[in-house]
């Protein structure tokens, strides 16, 4: 079966935009400007190679049932999401962390103390291990409403450059976890592909920079 | 919480319907005939197991247990997996007739879902089991069965990656330093997180060689061009003897295209204690089976022998064997009611020749066009005995 496609899952937005970079930077024959405003799916038949695009916290789900072979996915949105799938490689891209913030001197309730995120796991689990027991509110997006309005004495949350915490007049915490993209395979792809996913961790493995 | 509604099931328990029914079937029975003649014998276990004995015993994690209480207030489990019953049975029953045993099962396991749906909570399995032979041999023969078996299916395209506990385990010992960081190294692997690995290792701050011994180890035994490779990690050569010998047993069976070795393999089935494998095939994403030598499980039932064996999803299988298109050939009966003698006697001369053949009284019928669309062939006896 050495004929069929690699199918890569690709997160979209900014993500995609480095990742697709690196591909190109390591050497595979791929089209400089690709119109993927509007498609799902790429088909790059030079390369034997189909790119799915997903939303990010969906990559790791296509990898682990195995429609994607391998995709690339953000630490944080594998720690949340839990699944079986390989790491593989640290891209180095797309660099944040996630760190619990809230409004300037405060601290948190002491009866049931309220975190709210778009990481359920990532939060509780970070509470667990300090061991403080939190209640844990799921929001999806405008986090930093959540502690401007009363509704958590915290929020867990993705930073990168602390603009958007200080412009909603939050101060970061605690740090959490780093968060970098990781080159992820399904286990039955990574057997039965194997020299294929071998041959691009090296390629891309030379293009990632330190720092 | 809503309410359950009528046509719901408990998470992860799926129906049979009848088209996968057959497939399935077709499996047990190719598997059954194709172990007996290698001198397998079939057996049976209870659903139900108490968890002290078998629930612990198992590698299978305590979240996933179904477990239920019987009227003495013991714990009991719904069996996890197959190879602990076995193993039960064989330490306190079998192994008295017979040394070494050769085993076989289908059966239904039973591993509650942590977190949602996309995969079942009751799978059958297929598997062997060789109780009581520590050679290199007892392993060879149940790689070759897995491959065998594979191939009778008509499988072709599917890979068996072989690594081994123990010296898997004896080489990140001999690096690390405590207790802690061999389980998590040993933890990451099992995800095959090579990632953390890497990150863990530096986070050890562990001696400049054992680091670098670790991280090459990792690069070396994922891209294994010969086993001997592996011997400068290790102090003992006796386990790399072993694999050496068993790489040569499945070179001279020429079945070397379906193996690959890798060192790194871990399980999270922990009572594999040597050689262990994985199977994966073309059209699914999950590992069709596994298998490996458990010699610690026996000795917690009292029994201090070998046992190697493997397991094989039955659902899984379904998914890659290839689609035979089973020729439709189903006859419909139809008859009015007088006639029924004459109905009789052509649906057995039908079913001697083979033929499903499908008895239907016409008075039964509320639409006996869509009915009669469903089969390959109608016959029908009206008035006077006479088909038409």
């Amino acid at each position: 079966m050495s004929n069929t496609a690699l199918t890569i899952a690709m997160p979209k937005g900014r993500i995609f935009e480095e990742a697709y970079d690196m591909l190109i930077e390591a050497g595979f024959n791929l089209p400089e400007n690709v119109e993927m405003s509007r498609k799902l799916m790429i088909e790059i038949p030079e390369e034997n190679i189909r790119f799915i695009l997903a939303k990010p916290m969906d990559v790791p789900t296509y990898v682990e049932h195995g429609v994607a072979d391998i995709g690339i996915a953000g630490k944080d949105v594998l720690l949340e999401e839990r699944r079986n799938v390989h790491e593989l490689l640290d891209l180095n891209i797309s660099k944040c962390h996630v760190a619990s913030a809230g409004l300037p001197n405060t601290g948190l309730n002491e009866i049931a103390p309220r975190i709210a995120t778009k990481y359920p796991n990532i939060a509780s689990d970070y509470y667990r291990e300090k061991g403080e027991q939190v209640e844990i509110i799921g929001l999806n997006g405008s986090i930093e409403l959540a502690p401007m309005i009363g509704l958590a004495d915290r929020i867990v949350d993705i930073v990168s450059t602390g603009q958007t915490l200080k412009e909603n007049g939050l101060v970061e915490y605690e740090f959490v976890v780093d968060v970098s993209s990781r080159l992820i395979a399904n286990q039955a792809s990574y057997r039965m592909k194997n020299a294929r996913i071998q041959d691009l961790v090296k390629r891309l493995k030379k293009c990632v920079r330190e720092g | 919480m809503s309410s359950i509604r009528k046509f719901e099931k408990p998470l992860g328990m799926r129906d049979t319907f009848p088209k996968i029914f057959e497939k399935q079937e077709a499996i047990r029975s190719k598997g059954r005939e194709f172990l007996q003649l290698r001198g397998y014998e079939f057996l049976k276990t209870p659903t139900l197991e108490y968890y002290d004995t078998v629930g612990k015993a198992s590698a299978i994690v305590e979240s996933s247990l179904f477990k239920l209480v019987d009227t003495q207030g013991n714990t009991l489990v719904l069996r996890p997996d197959m190879t602990t019953p076995i193993a039960r049975v064989a330490s306190s029953k079998l192994l008295k007739e017979k040394i070494p045993l050769r085993l076989a099962y289908f059966a239904n396991v039973f591993r509650a879902q942590e977190h949602e749906g996309g995969r079942p909570a009751e799978f059958s399995q297929m598997g062997i089991e060789i109780i009581g032979d520590s050679s290199v041999y007892a392993d060879a023969e149940v790689i070759l069965t897995a491959i065998d078996f594979l191939n009778q299916l008509g499988v072709e395209d599917f890979k068996i990656t072989i690594g081994n506990a123990g010296i898997l385990d004896a080489i990140i010992r001999k690096n690390v330093e405590t207790d802690e960081q061999f389980a998590e190294l040993h933890q990451l692997l099992v995800q095959k997180n090579l990632v953390g690995f890497e990150e863990a290792v530096a986070r050890f701050r562990l001696p400049r060689t054992e680091e670098e011994t670790l991280l090459n180890f990792l690069e070396e035994a994922t891209e294994l061009t010969s086993i001997r490779q592996i011997s400068k990690y290790l102090s003992g050569k006796q386990a790399l003897l072993y694999m050496e010998q068993l790489a040569s047993i499945l070179e001279i069976a020429d079945v070397a295209k379906y193996i690959a070795f890798d060192f790194t393999l871990a399980s999270h089935m922990n009572y594999y204690t040597g050689m262990l494998f994985e199977v994966f095939a073309a059209g699914s994403g999950f590992s069709l089976g596994n298998g490996g030598r458990y010699d610690g499980l026996l000795s917690d039932f009292g029994k201090d022998v070998g046992a190697i064996g493997f397991g094989m999803r039955i659902d899984y299988l379904v998914e890659v064997m290839p689609q035979q298109e089973v020729p439709k050939d189903d006859v419909l009966v139809l008859f009015v009611s007088m006639q029924l003698q004459e109905a009789l006697k052509t649906a057995e001369t039908l079913r001697a020749q083979g033929k499903r053949t499908t008895l239907q009284a016409i008075e039964g019928l509320e639409d006996v066009a869509t009915f009669e669309a469903q089969f390959s062939d109608v016959v029908r006896i009206g008035q006077g005995g006479i088909s038409l």
